[in-house]
């Protein structure tokens, strides 16, 4: 098992290396450098080349990237234009948000979608199965932008269940259980939103899974020694139909961090979405390269977890 | 060999293919005696597994339908309903399977699969069932029943799975043990061995057994009577040195004559499946075997095939065994 | 023979598969109606007026003369949502067409010649899936200078993905086939069997994925035109009737800006996605009893 771990954590190192030159060559065609925000027009050209030379922006495009990454590696990300601080507290002050939103969402991904597998898989072909394939269509065919302006609308606006902007009430002081409350309060809403269209992919496991896992000779032999048909399903059948639902966590955390640049947008959720997207709009590119950076190692990584959590899960794997 | 042990009778097994239900078993009727080792014999395709997961109702019922009667303990067993049953299956009928690999849950060590049917059919505390569980592993034959119990499915080589699905079979001392092909997965050299210890485990148990397999071989090596199987049908049943000194049936005489030698007519056998048949002593649709043995004239077969008995407890399905000669074979 | 005679049958069984399913149907009729209405409307109207502010009538709720209300410039809703349907749905088939195109060619070439050419793409696509497109997209389109041609270059370079994952897959298996086999061995050049022998037996899925790039494609424009990333503002979209509602004061008292181009979203891919997803079952079956 650990050969195979450590086999799939050196294929995420090319992996690595290229998105690094994609983001360094993205910068290159990006307008304007570290300069751009200093230059007044009262500055003479030859000025400019002197504090270019002198920051080392006329050397090779090689050296420039070992620069930028090692810099990287050290945890220096450069400086936001816009913010005027370091790019690292600026995602530092966004990313908790984010990670409450993810988890949670994930959180209810899995209540939904293991429960609703199951069912389906068990009472195949019954209105129960039906209705929870009607589900799926819908949450597969609906936009999440569309979902969420819905629900936004309905449950935020019309019906005041839930808070329709931000991830607190600022009127709450910091600390009190209250305070706490509210960012749950704030955090169902796009949760749930992203969770509900999210479920495909572990409940179509799921119920495939139960379908096959039913008809397996093991099934049979647990049938012919006299095990009660609940029995079957929970020790034998769920068991191993949920193997490749393992697979999924990995995915759906790094699903729920991409698609929740929609969510967070039309939630108002001050997260790392609706920081990437004011700073794409404020043209902050510093900003934008560390967060395709950080998304790109977030699917890496998550991708890799996807398949190491399989491979911990499967006792075939695991003990050899 | 007097006490019937189970009963079938006019058992037939239909399948559900595209909204129609076809019989793979199709009105067969035996007895199996205590004690014994009963073999059902045919190619695969014949019915014969269709027959062993039909005497515990083991098929799923959302495209299965069972009819007739199975007798065992005084009770039918195909009327019994599921929890009734489950207190038979595994307590008192045992089943072996084909592929110990698929047969196993690869997710549950060896111990807890076999305390499973312990912990339903037994009194047993914990305690109990891990030594009952050992001794079972100790009595397959396994060299360190403590670690095999401590073991996965994929951990065991192809042999020692299918002692490990013997085992399980046997754990409540059942009093018929259904060995469906239990060495057709398995390596030749381990598949010697596993009848050795099918035979020995019988011999000590006294449960009877019903072995399904398609090798004579096999048949020749354990039976004490024999049942050869055909298109859902049982065409001829014999004790063991009756049928192999005197086979009557063309479909045995075929497949008897396939083991040494292959004889090319035999190659192009083939199954059919699927037609809505008679039962026994029910009207009948001419002679199933018919179609393969082209060569001989149609008015050797009954027209409606009953059950002829040559010999006191042997019997064959169909006149046509009076006068089939293989192709190009004199009559005489 | 035999293939000149699966040439042709496919198509026909997809066709089947759809009548037999009386709500793949009428979906896939509802939304032919749709789109042909919505062409033809579109023509009728100028697209100057449809455009043109009239500040007296801003911001009225839907009545008999404004069956959707105006907007906060006094245009028309309706017919921005004729006009912005009509741009949307030939911005969604073209990139489809086009991403579907680059998938369907690098998909063939990499399930055809299999072995290392088809390791190579793999990898390349891996990755690809890998980077987080949609904020490399984002990125793109404010990099690049503001055209609808870059916007729809920008799409189509990161949306053929799924689309060669698949045509490889099925590829792989039909390259498998006998009949491909026997091609090889009577000396037919590569191309020759990809074009006349793998392509109409793959013919199918092709169908299906294209329309199931439709609507993932109607649904990405929206995405972005909400975040504001999408067509200019002089070329009305679905999407940019969809972004009214990033303001709160339109989501919560002006609904008839945003809420009908929302829900025709939503049902347009209600039908398509459930055309595809019968045709899928065809198409899955149909290979399943090859």
């Amino acid at each position: 098992m650990w050969k195979m771990i450590v086999r799939r954590f050196l294929i995420i190192i090319p992996q690595m290396f290229l998105l690094t030159i994609i983001v360094f060559g993205m910068s290159y065609i990006m307008p304007g450098d570290a300069l751009t925000g200093l230059i007044d027009p009262t500055i003479r050209p030859e000025e400019i080349e002197r504090l270019r030379e002198l920051m080392g922006l006329n050397r090779p495009f090689w050296v420039r990237y070992w620069d930028w990454f090692t810099s990287m590696l050290q945890g220096d990300f450069g400086n936001s234009f816009h913010h005027a601080r370091p790019v690292t507290h600026i995602i530092g002050d966004r990313l908790p948000n984010t990670i409450r939103l993810s988890l949670v969402a994930t959180v209810f991904t899995y209540m939904i979608a293991v429960p609703l597998g199951m069912l389906a898989g068990r009472f195949r072909e019954t209105i129960i199965d039906k209705t929870i394939i009607a589900y799926t269509f819908f949450a597969m065919a609906m936009p999440t932008i569309i979902f969420a302006l819905i629900n936004l609308f309905v449950f935020g606006f019309t019906l005041n269940w839930f808070p329709i902007v931000g991830s607190v009430d600022p009127r709450i002081d910091p600390g009190t259980a209250a305070y706490w409350l509210s960012r749950l309060r704030h955090l169902i809403l796009p949760a749930l939103t992203g969770a509900l269209l999210s479920t495909i992919f572990i409940i179509n496991v799921l119920r495939s899974q139960i379908i096959d896992n039913e008809n397996s000779d093991f099934v049979t032999t647990a049938r012919a020694k006299g095990v009660p048909r609940r029995v079957i399903y929970n020790r034998h059948i769920f068991r191993n139909a949920a193997l490749p639902v393992y697979a999924g966590i990995g995915f759906a955390i790094v699903g729920l961090l991409g698609g929740s640049i929609f969510i967070e947008q039309v939630f108002g959720f001050p997260g790392m979405g609706q920081l990437f997207v004011s700073s794409i709009t404020r043209r902050d590119f510093t900003v934008v390269n560390a967060l395709i950076m950080f998304y790109g190692t977030a699917t890496m990584v998550g991708t890799m977890l996807s398949d190491i959590f399989i491979t911990i899960a499967d006792p075939r794997i695991r003990i050899q | 060999m007097s006490d019937v042990l189970l009963e079938v009778r006019d058992l037939r097994t239909s399948f559900r293919i595209q909204g129609e239900y076809h019989a793979a078993v199709d009105g067969v009727s035996l007895d199996v005696y205590k004690n014994e080792v009963f073999a059902l014999v045919g190619e695969s395709g014949c019915g014969k597994s269709a027959m062993a997961l039909s005497i515990t109702k083991l098929h799923n019922l959302n495209y299965t339908r069972m009819e007739g009667s199975v007798f065992f303990g005084g009770k039918d067993l195909l009327a019994l309903n599921e929890n009734q049953i489950n207190k038979v299956r595994g307590r008192h009928i045992g089943m072996i399977f084909q592929d110990p690999l698929s047969a196993l849950n690869p997710l549950m060590r060896i111990g807890a699969q076999i305390e499973e049917a312990l912990f339903y059919h037994t009194d047993l505390d914990a305690v109990g069932r891990k030594a009952r569980a050992i001794e079972l592993l100790e009595g397959v034959g396994m060299v360190n029943p403590a670690l095999t119990y401590r073991q996965l499915p994929h951990q065991l080589s192809g042999g020692m799975r299918q002692r490990a699905m013997i085992a399980i079979a046997l754990s409540c001392k059942p009093d018929l043990v259904i060995a469906d092909e239990p060495t057709t997965a398995l390596d030749v050299t381990i598949q010697a061995q596993i009848l050795d210890l099918l035979r020995d485990l019988q011999k000590e148990t006294q449960a009877s057994v019903i072995l399904i397999t398609h090798d004579l071989g096999v048949v020749a090596e354990m039976a004490d009577r024999v049942a050869v199987m055909y298109a859902g049908q049982i065409v001829e049943l014999a004790t063991v040195d009756e049928l192999f000194k005197n086979p009557q049936h063309p479909y045995t005489r075929s497949l008897l004559a396939s083991i040494p030698n292959v004889n090319e007519e035999h190659n192009r056998l083939h199954v059919i499946q699927g037609i809505v048949p008679p039962l026994q002593r029910m009207p009948r649709t001419g002679c199933r075997f018919s179609h393969r043995t082209p060569w001989v004239p149609d008015n050797i077969h009954e027209e409606e095939p009953i059950y002829h008995e040559i010999t006191p407890g042997h019997y064959v399905l169909c006149t046509c065994y009076k006068e089939f000669t293989f192709d190009g074979e004199d009559a005489s | 023979m035999e293939t000149a005679n699966k040439s042709h049958s496919p198509m026909r069984i997809l066709w089947r598969e759809i009548c037999s399913d009386k709500l793949a149907l009428f979906s896939l009729f509802f939304f032919i109606t749709v789109v042909t209405i919505v062409f033809i409307w579109a023509g009728l109207l100028d697209p100057r007026a449809v455009l043109r502010q009239d500040l007296r009538n801003t911001n009225i709720a839907p009545n008999s003369e404004f069956w959707l209300g105006t907007d906060h410039a006094g245009r028309n809703v309706f017919n921005l949502l004729i006009v912005g349907a009509r741009n949307s749905f030939i911005i969604a088939f073209t990139l489809a067409i086009a991403s579907s195109l680059i998938g369907i060619t690098v998909g063939l070439i990499a399930g055809f010649y299999a072995g290392t050419v088809d390791n190579i793409i793999m990898r390349i696509i891996d990755f690809l899936t890998m980077i987080p497109g949609l904020m490399l997209i984002l990125t793109l389109i404010v990099i690049l200078p503001d055209s609808v041609f870059n916007f729809g270059l920008i799409l189509t370079i990161l949306g053929w993905l799924g689309m060669a994952r698949t045509i490889r897959m099925i590829t792989l298996q039909q390259g498998a086939m006998d009949y491909v086999k026997a091609s090889k061995t009577l000396g037919t050049r590569n191309p020759v069997i990809i074009v006349r022998e793998v392509v109409p037996n793959i013919l199918s899925f092709m169908v299906v994925n294209l329309t199931l790039a439709i609507a993932g494609t109607m649904g990405v424009e929206t995405g972005l035109t909400f975040l504001g990333f999408g067509l200019p503002p002089d070329m009305p979209s679905l999407g940019t009737l969809i972004a009214t509602a990033a303001s709160p004061l339109n989501m919560q008292l002006r609904p008839w800006l945003w809420l009908p181009a929302a829900l025709f979203v939503l049902v347009m891919m209600l039908c398509i996605n459930y055309v595809g997803q019968a045709l899928n079952r065809a198409a899955d079956a149909r290979r399943r009893r090859v």
